[in-house]
């Protein structure tokens, strides 16, 4: 490697993580400690119903029994669950019923996040927010504007109160307690998150999205989300993340469900940008996150589209169990490492209905020392006559320490069934680089361009408003990053 | 219910009994020094593999394979042979003229095997080469570095094998044909262990058939092999599995190749034998070196054909290519898993991988895990996987040209497989291959 580019990595390492401020605000925080108290607490803090609260007991009492896995491909960070704090929230009035009763201490730091939640300052009616601060959702805008059509957009919490049924009837279908150890723990102490109902044959006007802040010590954020689209609805969600810079980690454990109905379709974007943790890989949030999606019905779709380019540990497999006929999934993803940053993410797809088809592109760009690893599921269930499945999944590689690992399970047992699968790993190529810079463009915007196109085409599922975004994150993470 | 609790802990009892049959066996050979001077290794070994025990499915390496059904029967420890013993015959290949080896349940069969004497080409039974420097320098040092439970079972407590050496400069004229018969007359346990040495600058070719009598009981057979493939040898290796549905099949290859040496597998399995597992590992243990990994697998009945490779890129400059094909017939199974490692600093890396696979049961499966793990950033590596069965079209294409629909299926085969077949290095093998693919297809 030549020196430039010693210099340039360097440079890259040196890059300043931009939200990495910590909000000093009063905050309302559970002492720290898992038990059957705790989850008591969190369950009063929101006066929910009993058999919610039963929910939570079961799912902490099978937490207590599971072990941590240990095939993923990295070294799993000793977490201490009784050392983490399972509930905090900003302490305000009891209810907020416009936004000046927020504390602007708050508002400040979602204005400073870029993230608007006057409605008379976001572009007329192009994204409703739900803001959620640590453990509670802050503000939810454009309530109004969705309600008159019946689309319930509101935090969990409202949810539970309000539609109890509609909770009741959904929670925990897709992602069962028992799923795995940290979809367990957000099942027991789950503080907030969104909730999204569109009712039949209604097409959802605006960009739904949630913004997730961790700003409290010693805390870990446990939302969980849970969105369904009836007959014929159609939904795009959008979710973006940040924390402060911290030494110590902390661990963001969500748990998302989708549920499409027949002919209904969820597209579901993720902007990730926690904070990584410095170039030395101190701090960072660890994040565990279970994403899960059913086609339910006929002719339903689901998309999952996630820009990752934050969090010490990236750790997930968004995924769709395909069970109507003629259901589609689909998983596009960048996942970008450095620094000591760890990725091991991909997807799942279980084919289980007829004529379904899945299509899978995973870019993954690792620079620095970081290890980033696709690692994704196909399943052909033998009632899964004449389905497909098209899987690309390329690496990129960014210096000579990092890694680029693919482990993918295809798994058949049908024979109508057809299925592709490939994936390339390579770096940067010097002829590319060699062409733009010969006209004149500096290699770090060289390889900015180069990355934007490797992943164009996942950027390009993204909502127009954020793809801008998630390019220009792209461009800042990479930053002098050539190799 | 009463029933069915007896029949779970006979099931038990009879794992325990071959597990502890084989730890017993052993610690009395070990005990009454019969080992001479492996006895160390043998330990050492025997240590490992009570410490793991058999593989369950919760084993990743062995998540679509389970071999509890398979050890939990019982077995001897020694064969009955069975006389007469003209299955060797079996796995004659048309035209193929070669130096001749027959294994007869793991032991060298010396009426059997020609007894040409060629300059430069040692085979010997296994037990007669504890003797020998290369063999003191090779055996176990790379086979059992892998964790795989019945490699140190075999250390442990093999009871015959093979030693082939092919000396320094040595270009051998005729391939060496090594036939592995299965004939006892009882259910039997082998453990048998290879050892071949290619010295610097040697070429050779060595095919292995498996076959069994007609008369053989079912058998389980533990097969490891070490290759050593020193500087600048060349060595053309072909695996014929056309064994009968009674015998199962472990075999266990671990090759280290030198600098600019050249390893070819030719890994082929037809329909017959109920369980074949292959575990197939190259270490390219220094610059300039180049292997391919060629594999077809036609299954039928209920047959599980599973392969598993590992290309471990350790140097820079070097080549591998593998291609493996699988068509899966009926209710069989086939398992792929493939893995490229590309250590640190092994820069300038090809290593290329594809697993296709024509899935034609109605209940058959196909499980494959062709997977990466790259740690050096000038690489070129890809890999792909593709699942599908015969294409309508070319079929109503040939169809429509008169060819019957049998035929046409051949035909249709023979393009799936010819790029495998194509790249055989011996015209005879590769004829015989397609003469198997062909009648392996109902």
């Amino acid at each position: 490697m030549s020196t430039k580019d010693d210099a340039l990595l360097k440079e890259l390492a040196l890059e300043e993580y931009k939200y990495g401020f910590s909000t000093d605000i009063e905050m309302d925080i559970a002492p720290k400690g898992l038990n059957e108290d705790t989850v008591r607490l969190i369950s009063a803090k929101k006066n929910e119903p009993e058999w919610l609260l039963e929910w939570r007991l079961k799912a902490l009492r099978h937490f207590l029994q599971m072990e941590m896995p240990t095939w993923q491909n990295f070294e799993t960070p000793e977490v201490d669950f009784q050392d983490i704090s399972y509930y905090a929230a900003p302490k305000a009035k009891p209810k907020l019923n416009s936004l000046d009763e927020v504390d602007p201490e708050l508002l400040s730091t979602f204005e400073k996040l870029g993230i608007p939640l006057d409605e008379q300052k976001v572009l007329a009616g192009v994204v409703a927010v739900d803001a959620v601060f640590d453990s509670v959702s802050v503000k939810t805008t454009f309530r109004e504007k969705l309600k008159e059509q019946g689309i319930i957009f509101s935090s969990f919490g409202e949810a539970v109160q309000e539609h109890p049924e509609l909770v009741k009837q959904y929670l925990g279908t897709v992602v069962p307690q028992t799923d795995n150890v940290y979809a367990a723990l957000n099942s027991a102490v789950f503080s907030d998150g969104s909730f999204v109902y569109i009712p039949k044959g209604v097409r959802c006007p605006m960009e739904l999205s949630t913004y997730f802040r961790i700003n409290a010590e010693n805390t870990g954020q446990f939302e969980r989300t849970l969105i369904i689209a009836d007959e014929g609805a159609y939904v795009s969600y959008l979710e973006g993340c940040t924390a402060p810079k911290r030494d110590e980690n902390q661990m963001h454990a969500a748990v998302v469900e989708l549920i499409a109905h027949k002919d209904a379709e969820i597209k579901y974007s993720t902007v990730q940008n926690w904070y990584p943790g410095d170039k030395d890989g101190n701090g960072g949030i660890y994040n565990f996150v279970t994403k899960r999606g059913i086609c339910k019905g006929d002719h339903s779709k689901i998309s999952w589209t996630q820009v990752e380019t934050g969090s010490a540990i990236t750790w997930k497999y968004p995924g769709v169990i395909l069970k109507g006929d003629h259901s589609v999934g689909e998983f596009y993803s960048v996942a970008l490492t450095r620094n000591q940053q760890v990725a091991d993410t991909g997807t799942k797809m279980i084919h289980l209905g007829k004529n379904t088809r899945s299509k899978i592109i995973s870019k993954g760009i690792s620079a620095g020392v970081s290890q980033n690893s696709y690692r994704g599921l196909v399943k052909i269930g033998p009632g899964a006559d004449n389905s497909r499945n098209f899987t690309q999944c390329d690496s990129l590689l960014i210096g000579d320490r990092c890694g680029a690992h693919t482990f993918p399970y295809i798994e058949n047992r049908n024979k109508t069934a057809t299925l592709e699968h490939e994936a390339t790993t390579s770096k940067i190529g010097e002829d590319q680089l060699f062409y733009l810079t010969q006209r004149g463009i500096d290699p770090e915007k060289a390889v900015g361009l180069i990355v934007n196109g490797y992943a164009k085409e996942v950027l390009n599922q993204l909502p127009m408003e954020f793809a801008v975004e998630a390019q220009k994150l792209l461009a800042i993470s990479l930053e002098g990053s050539v190799g | 219910m009463l029933d069915e609790v007896a029949a779970d802990t006979m099931i038990t009892q009879t794992s325990d009994s071959l597990y502890t049959q084989l730890i017993k066996t052993a610690g009395e050979r070990l005990s009454s020094g019969t080992t001479g001077s492996l006895d160390e290794i043998r330990k050492q070994a025997l240590e490992r593999f009570k410490a793991a025990g058999f593989p369950t499915v919760k084993n990743e390496d062995w998540k679509y394979t389970n071999i509890q059904p398979l050890v939990n029967q019982p077995y001897a420890l020694e064969a009955e042979p069975i006389s007469g013993g003209a299955a060797w015959e079996k796995a004659r290949i048309p035209d193929l003229d070669a130096y001749r080896v027959v294994m007869v349940n793991g032991q060298y069969s010396s009426e059997l095997s020609s007894d040409e004497e060629i300059p430069g080409l040692q085979i010997m039974p296994i037990e007669q080469a504890f003797e020998r420097l290369c063999f003191a320098k090779y055996f176990t040092a790379y086979a059992d570095k892998t964790d795989n439970p019945f490699v140190a079972l075999n250390t442990a407590s093999f009871t015959s094998g093979l030693f082939i050496e092919v000396g320094k400069n040595t270009q051998l004229q005729k391939p060496i044909h090594i036939i592995h018969v299965a004939a006892s007359a009882n259910p039997f346990f082998s453990q048998t262990r290879n050892l071949y040495v290619m010295g610097a600058f040697a070429e050779a070719e060595i095919i292995e058939s498996f076959v069994t009598d007609d008369a053989a009981e079912r058998s389980l057979s533990n097969h490891v092999t070490e290759i050593m493939v020193r500087e600048n040898a060349k060595l053309q290796h072909y695996y014929l599995q056309v064994a009968g549905e009674q015998s199962n099949y472990l075999n266990h290859t671990e090759i280290h190749q030198e600098k600019h040496s050249l390893y070819n597998n030719y890994n082929c399995s037809f329909p017959g034998a109920a369980f074949v597992r292959n575990n197939i590992n190259v270490r390219l243990g220094d610059s300039e070196v180049e292997s391919h990994l060629y594999g077809i697998a036609l299954t039928a009945g209920s047959q599980l054909v599973d392969n598993h490779t590992i290309v471990d890129h350790m140097k820079p400059n070097c080549e591998s290519y593998e291609w493996y094909k699988n068509i899966t017939q009926d209710t069989s199974t086939a398992v792929f898993n493939g893995k490229i490692f590309v250590r640190l600093d092994a820069q300038k890396t090809n290593a290329f991988q594809q697993n296709n696979n024509m899935l034609i049961g109605e209940k058959s499966a196909v499980y494959t895990k062709p997977q990466l793990e790259i740690f050096a950033d000038d690489v070129k590596c890809s890999h792909g996987c593709t699942i599908g069965q015969f294409d309508n079209e070319a079929l109503f294409y040939l169809r429509a040209r008169g060819i019957s629909e049998a035929q046409a299926r051949i035909l249709l085969i023979h393009a799936f497989a010819f790029d495998v077949t194509s790249r055989f290095a011996n015209d005879t093998v590769r004829q015989y291959v397609e003469h198997l693919a062909e009648e392996g297809l109902q």
